[in-house]
C-alpha cells in the first residue's frame, strides 16, 4: 500500500513538473522554415521592411516559447507562442510571394536598363567606327579608350544579373548609358570639327 | 410608489452610465498607434540592417505586447487603477523613440559622410581629367578614367536612391580606381619632374640657343610640357607661339601610329609652301634621326615593341588644316598666322630641338606635385 501510494505520488509530481502542455514544436519549426524560405526568395533584399517584421515576429515567438519552457509544469501556456507561430507563417508566405514579385519587377527593370546600355554602347562604337582614318583620326583617337571601356563594362552588368544582384545591375547599366551618351556626344563634336575641314589622306607619322 | 421606483431606476442607470463614462480603455489606442508609427520609422530607417540587435529587441517586445493588446482590446479600467501593461507599452514607446532618434542621427551622419566622400572624389576626378586634357595626356591613362567615371556615377545613383552604405562602398572602389589612375599618371610623367632628365633637356636646349648665337642664325625650341615653340635668332628669343601636339604627344615617339611627338635634336629638311601641303605651310623635320633609329631598334630587340612595327616619319611643324582640330598624329601644329610668320623666318637646315620641358617648374611637374599633395589613399 505504502509503495503504491509513493509511486502514485511520484507519478503525480512528475506530471505536474513536466506538465501536460507540450511545446508546439511543429508550428515553431514551420514558422522558422517559412521565414527561411521568404529570405531565400530574396525578401531581405526586395521586401526588406516586411522581412524585418518577420524576423521580429520570429524572435518574439522564440522568446515566448523559451519563457514558457522555463515555467513550472501546469503553469506552461504555449497559446501565445502558437498564435505568434501561426501569424509568422502566414506573414512569411505572403512576404515570400511579394518578394518574388518585387524581385521579378527589379529583374525586368535591370534587363531593360541593360538593353538601353547595350544600345547606347553599340551606338557609340558605331560612331567610333565611322570616324576618319587619316590625319583627322587624331581628333577621336583619345576617346576610343572610353568606348572600349564601356564595351567591357557591359560584362559587369551581366555578372551582376547572373548573381541576381539586380539593383547593382541597374545602377551599373544606368552609369554605362549616361557615360555612353556623353562619349557619343564628344565623338560627334570631334567629327563635326574634322568634317568642317577638307578630308585628308592618310599619312605616315 | 411607482414613481419612486422609476426614480430609483433612473438614478441607478445614470450612476452606471456615469461610472462607465469615467472608465478608460485598458489599452490606450493612441499609444498603440504611436508605437506602430515608431515601428514604421525604425523600418524606414533601415533599423533591421543597421541596428539589428536594437531592432530585434524592440520587435520582440512589440510583437508580444501587440498580442496582449489585441486580447485586451475591449477591456476597460478605472483611471486611477494602475496598469502594468500600459507601463510596459510606455517604456517601449520611450525606448523606441530613443532608437529612432539615434538611428536618424546615424543615418544623417552616414548621408553626410557619403555626400562629402562622393563630392570630394568627383571633384578630384574632374580636376585630374581637366589637367590631363590640358596637356593632352588622356591617352596615357587608357580606359582607367572611363572606369573611374562609371564607378562615380554608380555611387551617385546609390546615393540618390538613399543607399548610403552602398554608395560609400562604390565610392571607395572609385577611390581605388582613381588612385591607380594617379599612380599610372605619376609613373608615366615622372620624367617631367626628374631632375636629371630635365638637366639633359636643358643642356640640349642651351646647345640649340648657343648654336643660334654662334652661327648668327635662327633655331627653334619646342617645350612639350608648356606646349610652346620659341624661335631664337642670334641666340636671343625672337618669337614664341602656343602649339598643339600629337594625340599622345606627351610621350616620346617610339613607332608609327603611336600619336607621340618625338623628342631630340632635328633640322628642317624641307619647306612646303602654299599648295604643297594640306596643312597651310609645313616645315619637314628629319625624324627619324640616328638616335631615334638606335632607340627604335633597341626597343624592338628587347620586345618593348612588336617586330612588325615601323618607326614612322613625316613629322612636321605645320599649320592647321582645320582650326578646330586640337591634336595631330605626332606633328607640331601652329595657328596659321603664327605658321605664316615662322615660315618666313626659317630656312632649310634650321635646327629644331624638341624637349619635354625646359624648367623644373613645368606644367606637368606642377600637376604631379598637386597629385602628391592631394593624395587620398584608399582604405584597406
Amino acid at each position: 500500500m505504502g509503495i503504491r501510494t509513493t509511486a502514485a505520488f511520484i507519478i503525480l509530481v512528475s506530471l505536474i513538473a513536466t506538465g501536460c502542455t507540450k511545446p508546439p514544436s511543429e508550428q515553431l519549426e514551420a514558422a522558422e522554415q517559412a521565414v527561411k524560405e521568404a529570405q531565400q526568395s530574396g525578401a531581405n533584399l526586395y521586401a526588406p521592411e516586411e522581412y524585418a517584421k518577420l524576423e521580429g515576429s520570429l524572435a518574439a515567438m522564440k522568446k515566448e516559447a523559451a519563457e514558457q519552457d522555463g515555467k513550472f509544469g501546469l503553469f506552461k501556456d504555449y497559446g501565445k507562442a502558437e498564435q505568434l507561430a501561426a501569424s509568422t507563417s502566414t506573414d512569411a508566405a505572403r512576404v515570400k510571394t511579394e518578394a518574388a514579385q518585387k524581385k521579378e519587377e527589379t529583374r525586368t527593370a535591370a534587363l531593360q536598363a541593360q538593353q538601353v546600355a547595350q544600345e547606347a554602347v553599340s551606338s557609340t562604337l558605331q560612331l567610333v567606327a565611322k570616324a576618319p582614318v587619316g590625319k583627322d583620326r587624331a581628333a577621336i583617337e583619345a576617346i576610343k579608350n572610353d568606348a572600349e571601356a564601356l564595351k567591357s563594362s557591359l560584362a559587369q552588368v551581366q555578372t551582376a544579373l547572373d548573381k541576381e544582384d539586380y539593383p547593382a545591375a541597374q545602377a551599373q547599366a544606368k552609369a554605362i548609358d549616361e557615360k555612353s551618351r556623353s562619349v557619343s556626344s564628344e565623338i560627334q563634336n570631334a567629327l563635326a570639327k574634322v568634317h568642317r575641314g577638307k578630308s585628308s589622306p592618310s599619312s605616315k607619322k | 410608489m411607482t414613481h419612486a421606483r422609476i426614480n430609483s431606476g433612473w438614478i441607478a442607470s445614470s450612476l452606471c452610465a456615469l461610472l462607465f463614462a469615467g472608465c478608460i480603455p485598458a489599452v490606450p489606442p493612441d499609444l498603440i498607434s504611436q508605437i506602430e508609427n515608431i515601428d514604421q520609422d525604425l523600418i524606414a530607417l533601415g533599423a533591421p540592417q543597421t541596428a539589428p540587435e536594437e531592432y530585434a529587441d524592440f520587435a520582440r517586445q512589440w510583437a508580444a505586447l501587440k498580442i496582449r493588446a489585441q486580447a485586451a482590446d475591449d477591456l476597460i479600467r478605472w483611471p486611477w487603477e494602475s496598469s502594468d501593461f500600459e507601463q510596459q507599452l510606455r517604456t517601449l514607446h520611450t525606448e523606441g523613440d530613443k532608437t529612432v532618434a539615434r538611428l536618424t542621427d546615424r543615418q544623417a551622419e552616414q548621408r553626410r559622410t557619403a555626400e562629402a566622400t562622393l563630392s570630394r572624389l568627383e571633384q578630384r576626378f574632374q580636376s585630374l581629367t581637366s589637367h590631363v586634357s590640358s596637356f593632352g595626356g588622356h591617352l596615357v591613362l587608357g580606359d582607367k578614367p572611363a572606369q573611374t567615371d562609371l564607378l562615380l556615377r554608380q555611387a551617385r545613383t546609390y546615393f540618390n536612391d538613399k543607399h548610403y552604405s552602398r554608395s560609400l562602398h562604390t565610392a571607395e572602389q572609385a577611390n581605388r580606381a582613381l588612385h591607380i589612375q594617379e599612380s599610372a599618371l605619376t609613373n608615366e610623367l615622372k620624367r617631367y619632374a626628374d631632375h636629371e632628365q630635365i638637366s639633359r633637356w636643358q643642356k640640349i636646349a642651351a646647345h640649340t640657343v648657343e648654336w643660334s648665337r654662334t652661327h648668327r642664325s635662327t633655331a627653334i625650341l619646342v617645350s612639350k610640357a608648356d606646349r610652346k615653340l620659341t624661335l631664337y635668332k642670334n641666340g636671343r628669343k625672337m618669337l614664341s607661339y602656343p602649339v598643339r601636339l600629337g594625340f599622345n604627344g606627351i610621350r616620346n615617339k617610339q613607332f608609327q601610329g603611336d600619336g607621340a611627338t618625338p623628342e631630340g635634336r632635328y633640322r628642317v629638311t624641307g619647306m612646303r609652301g602654299k599648295g604643297e601641303t594640306q596643312f597651310y605651310r609645313a616645315l619637314v623635320l628629319d625624324y627619324p634621326n640616328a638616335e631615334d633609329r638606335r632607340r627604335f631598334h633597341l626597343a624592338k630587340r628587347t620586345g618593348k615593341i612588336a617586330p612588325t612595327t615601323a618607326i614612322g616619319g613625316d613629322i612636321e611643324i605645320h599649320g592647321a588644316e582645320n582650326e578646330l582640330m586640337a591634336q595631330t598624329l605626332g606633328c607640331i601644329m601652329l595657328d596659321n598666322p603664327h605658321m605664316s610668320e615662322l615660315f618666313s623666318l626659317v630656312e632649310t637646315g634650321t635646327p629644331v630641338t624638341i624637349v619635354g620641358a625646359t624648367t623644373e617648374h613645368n606644367t606637368i611637374a606642377q600637376l604631379l606635385t598637386g597629385l602628391r599633395d592631394h593624395h587620398e589613399p584608399p582604405s584597406l
